[in-house]
C-alpha cells in the first residue's frame, strides 16, 4: 500500500508504541493515587508533558492535555466567553463550529490560501475577544505569518488600553500539522492559546493539548476531579501522553532531514504527474501536494487509486464523505469544477521513494483512464 | 446505439449487481443515487454520505457514470408527510410502497427519460414480463424468499414497461456469490431494510420528532376498564401484542393470554384492547380497501398478501371489497392488500 494521506492521520511509530507499552499494563497507576508507584507514574506525565512543552517553548504548566485537537480548540474559545471572535475562512470546522456560537466572523484568505492582514483589521472592534488562524492549514499546507497577526494584536491591545477598554484580546493557533516540520515556538509567534495534536505526528489518536499563556481564564468543558489544573478533569491519559512526548521528540530530531525529504520527493511528482495544475503553489508544507485535474471527478480517482493500494484524498476527509464542497478549496477562489477536481496528496514516515515514482505513475494512470471514459 | 440505463444504486449489493449485470449486458449504464433523506436522527446517524461513497464507488469501479440525483424535497412531501398524516389519522402506513411509487417510479423514473434513457433499472427482486398485446406484467422474483412485489404493486405501467429488475431472475446467494467475484466491495454490507431512516431508531422514535403526542389510557374493549397507560395512541398497531405497558391484576395474570390491540379512539385517545382472539374487532371475512390498482381485468380466484413476503389467502375482489372465503386476522389500516393471479401481481389497494 502507497499511503499518501499523511495529514489525515498518522500511524504510530514503533518507539512511540514502545514507550506507551508499559503505561497500560505495568504503570498503570492512576496518577492522583498516594502511595509511590502512583507517584512515580505522575512524575513520568510531569515529564513527558515538559517534553511536549519543550518543544514549543513553553512550560509543562502551560500545558492543558486534552482527548484530541477538537477538544484542545473547543476548550481555547472559552477565553473569549463573552466576545466576539474572528477566524479564518479556511479553518478546520472544530473551529468553525465552536465559534459559531460567538457572534464571530471570517477574515479572508488569497488565492493562495494565506489571510489577509486588512481584511483582519477592518473586521476588528472593540468586542473582538479571540483570533484564531491556524498555524498550518490542513488541507494546503499554507502557512499563516502568525506574527505579523501578533505585531498588530500588541497594537490593538495599546490601542485598547490607552482607551481604557478592558476587553482582553486573544490570539488562537491550532498547530495541528506543524510540529513534523515547523519549529514552533510560542513566544516567537506570539500566540496565547496553542492547540496541538499528538494523532498527526505519528503519535497516538484521541491526544491533544492545549497551550495557555499565563494569566487567561478558561471555562472547563469537562469539571470532576480537577485534573490539568481544574481544566480538564478526569483521569490522566498517561500512556496517551506518554507517546505523544516521544512522538514529539522524534519529530524535532528528524524535522530538517524531513523537510528535505519531502521537499525532494515533491520535485519528483510534480516533474512525473501529467496535466495537473497545482493548486499550493506558495507559502506550504513540502509534504502537502494539492492538485487539480480540470475536468475530472477527483473523487473517481480516490477509488481507483484505491484499487491500486494507493490512498489519497479529496480535500479534507470529512468533506469527502459528506458530499459537500471543500470550504477552503471555496475560500481560495477555486470555482466548483476546480474543487471537484482536486486531490490531495500528504506525504509521510510510511513512504519512501520508489514509492513515490510508483504513485506518481498510478496516478497518471487513473487520470488516463478517467480522461478516456469522458472523451 | 446502446440502449440507455439509468439505474438506481443505493450503496448495497442487488443494486452494485445489478449495475454490473447491465454493464455486462452493453447497456449504457449510468448509476444514480437518490438522496430521498439525509437529516440526522436523535441518537442516529443517517448513513447517506456513506451509502452514497459505497454506491459510487462501485460505479467507478465498473467504469460507468455515476450522478447524484437529490429528492429530499419531494421525498419528505411525497412520503413523510403522507405517513404522519396516515399516523395521525390512526392508520399504520407503508412509507416504502410510497416511496415506489411517487419516487423511485415517478420522479426518478420521469428525470431518467427527460435524459434520453430507454429504460431504468433498480435492485428490487421483482421481474416484469411484457406481453405483445397486452400491458406489462409484473411478476413476482424467482428468489421466493426474496421477492419485493409487495412494495412494488402501486407503479404505474409506463413505468414498469420500461423497468429492468435485473436481479429478479436470481437468487440471492447467486447474487452475493456475483458481487463477491467481481470484487464489489459491499458483498458483506448489510442489507436496509425498509424506510432507511427510521430503521435504526425505530419508527416509534421517529414519530416523536414530528407528531404531538399524548399519553393516555389503555382499555379492555369488552369491559371497558382501564388496563393500563400508553405514551400516544398513534404508536399502536391493530394486531400488536408487544409494547404495552399492562400492569395485570392479581388472579387475572394466570390467564396467560395476550392482551392484543383491536381499536384505537383517537379522539378521545384511548387504545383498546382484548385478550378474547375471538373478538369481532380481531376477525374479518372482508376488507374495504381504497386507492385500489388494478393492471387486469381478472377479480376472482385471486390470492392476497396482506404484508411483504405473507401468506398467500384465497380471495374475490367486488368493486373496492375483498371477500375471504375463511376468516383473516384483521390488518391495520393503512397498509396494502396485494393482489396475485400465481406469479403475476396484479396490483392491490389500501386498507381503509
Amino acid at each position: 500500500m502507497i499511503y499518501l494521506d499523511h495529514a489525515a492521520a498518522t500511524p504510530v511509530s514503533s518507539k512511540v508504541f514502545e514507550a506507551m507499552k508499559p503505561y497500560f499494563s505495568d504503570e498503570f497507576f492512576n496518577p492522583s493515587a498516594a502511595y509511590l508507584p502512583a507517584k512515580k507514574v505522575a512524575s513520568e506525565y510531569e515529564a513527558a508533558k515538559g517534553v511536549i512543552a519543550h518543544a514549543i517553548g513553553a512550560k509543562a504548566s502551560d500545558l492543558i492535555m486534552t482527548a484530541g485537537a477538537t477538544e484542545a480548540n473547543n476548550l481555547a474559545f472559552s477565553a473569549a466567553l463573552f466576545g466576539d471572535c474572528l477566524y479564518l475562512a479556511t479553518e478546520h470546522d472544530s473551529v468553525r463550529k465552536v465559534a459559531d456560537r460567538h457572534y464571530s466572523k471570517e477574515i479572508i484568505v488569497d488565492k493562495n490560501g494565506r489571510l489577509v492582514l486588512d481584511d483582519l483589521k477592518a473586521k476588528m472592534t472593540d468586542n473582538v475577544g479571540l483570533i484564531s488562524i491556524a498555524l498550518v492549514n490542513n488541507e494546503l499546507g499554507t502557512i499563516q505569518p502568525l506574527s505579523e497577526v501578533a505585531a498588530y494584536i500588541r497594537e490593538v491591545r495599546a490601542d485598547r488600553l490607552a482607551r481604557g477598554i478592558l476587553q482582553p484580546l486573544y490570539l488562537h493557533s491550532d498547530a495541528s500539522q506543524a510540529l513534523n516540520l515547523l519549529n514552533v515556538n510560542v513566544a516567537r509567534l506570539g500566540v496565547d492559546l496553542l492547540t496541538l495534536n499528538a494523532a498527526k505526528v505519528y503519535g497516538p489518536k484521541g491526544v491533544g493539548a492545549l497551550y495557555v499563556s499565563h494569566n487567561i481564564k478558561l471555562l472547563p468543558i469537562f469539571v470532576g476531579g480537577g485534573q490539568e489544573r481544574g481544566l480538564r478533569s478526569g483521569t490522566e491519559n498517561v500512556p496517551g501522553v506518554i507517546g505523544f512526548a516521544k512522538a514529539v521528540e522524534e519529530a524535532e530530531k528528524h524535522k530538517n532531514g524531513n523537510r528535505k525529504k519531502y521537499a525532494k520527493w515533491k520535485k519528483i511528482l510534480l516533474s512525473q504527474l501529467q496535466g495537473y495544475e497545482l493548486i499550493n503553489k506558495k507559502h506550504s508544507l513540502d509534504n502537502f501536494i494539492v492538485l487539480c485535474y480540470i475536468g475530472i471527478d477527483a473523487e473517481r480517482l480516490v477509488f481507483l487509486l484505491e484499487d491500486r493500494g494507493v490512498c489519497v484524498s479529496t480535500g479534507a476527509a470529512c468533506a469527502a464523505n459528506k458530499g459537500l464542497r471543500s470550504h477552503v478549496l471555496a475560500a481560495i477562489g477555486l470555482s466548483d469544477s476546480e474543487i471537484n477536481g482536486s486531490l490531495r496528496l500528504t506525504l509521510g514516515e510510511t513512504n519512501d521513494e520508489s514509492q513515490i515514482h510508483e504513485a506518481a505513475r498510478l496516478i497518471n494512470e487513473v487520470v488516463a483512464i478517467e480522461r478516456g471514459r469522458n472523451a | 446505439m446502446p440502449k440507455k440505463v439509468f439505474v438506481g444504486m443505493s450503496g448495497g449489493v442487488d443494486s452494485s449487481v445489478s449495475a454490473l449485470l447491465l454493464k455486462q449486458q452493453g447497456y449504457d449504464v449510468t448509476g444514480v443515487y437518490m438522496k430521498n433523506w439525509s437529516k440526522d436522527l436523535p441518537g442516529m446517524k443517517c448513513p447517506w454520505a456513506e451509502d452514497l461513497a459505497d454506491a459510487k464507488r462501485v460505479a467507478v469501479k465498473l467504469g460507468i457514470d455515476f450522478e447524484v440525483w437529490d429528492f429530499e424535497k419531494e421525498y419528505f412531501e411525497k412520503v413523510v408527510e403522507y405517513m404522519l398524516r396516515e399516523f395521525k389519522a390512526g392508520n399504520t402506513p407503508n412509507p416504502d410502497i410510497m416511496c415506489n411509487q411517487e419516487i423511485k417510479f415517478k420522479l426518478f423514473y420521469e428525470k431518467a427519460m427527460e435524459r434520453g434513457a430507454d429504460f431504468i433499472a433498480t435492485g428490487h427482486y421483482a421481474r416484469v414480463k411484457e406481453g405483445c398485446s397486452q400491458s406489462p406484467q409484473l411478476l413476482k422474483a424467482v428468489d421466493s424468499k426474496k421477492d419485493q412485489t409487495y412494495f412494488l404493486y402501486r407503479i404505474s405501467e409506463e413505468a414498469l414497461l420500461h423497468t429492468i429488475f435485473p436481479v429478479g431472475g436470481m437468487l440471492k446467494p447467486d447474487v452475493k456469490k456475483l458481487a463477491e467475484e467481481n470484487g464489489l466491495h459491499n458483498a458483506y454490507k448489510k442489507e436496509s431494510m425498509g424506510v432507511c431512516f427510521v430503521g435504526e431508531v425505530g419508527m416509534k422514535d421517529f414519530l416523536k420528532e414530528y407528531i404531538d403526542i399524548s399519553p393516555g389510557e389503555i382499555r379492555e374493549v369488552e369491559t371497558e376498564r382501564k388496563v393500563g397507560h400508553h405514551e400516544g395512541a398513534v404508536f399502536y398497531t391493530i394486531g400488536q401484542r408487544h409494547g404495552l405497558y399492562i400492569s395485570g391484576n392479581a388472579g387475572e395474570v394466570n390467564i396467560g393470554l395476550p392482551y392484543y390491540v383491536v381499536k384505537k379512539d383517537l379522539a378521545k385517545n384511548i387504545v383498546y384492547v382484548s385478550r378474547n382472539l375471538n373478538n369481532k374487532h380481531v376477525w374479518t371475512k372482508q376488507l374495504e380497501l381504497k386507492d385500489v390498482v388494478l393492471r387486469n381485468k381478472k377479480i376472482d380466484n385471486l390470492t392476497v398478501r396482506l404484508r411483504h413476503l405473507g401468506e398467500l389467502i384465497p380471495a374475490t375482489l367486488e368493486g373496492d371489497v375483498i371477500y375471504f372465503e375463511q376468516s383473516i386476522k384483521k390488518p391495520a389500516a393503512g397498509q396494502s392488500a396485494v393482489f396475485y393471479d400465481g406469479e403475476i401481481c396484479l396490483g392491490g389497494g389500501i386498507i381503509a
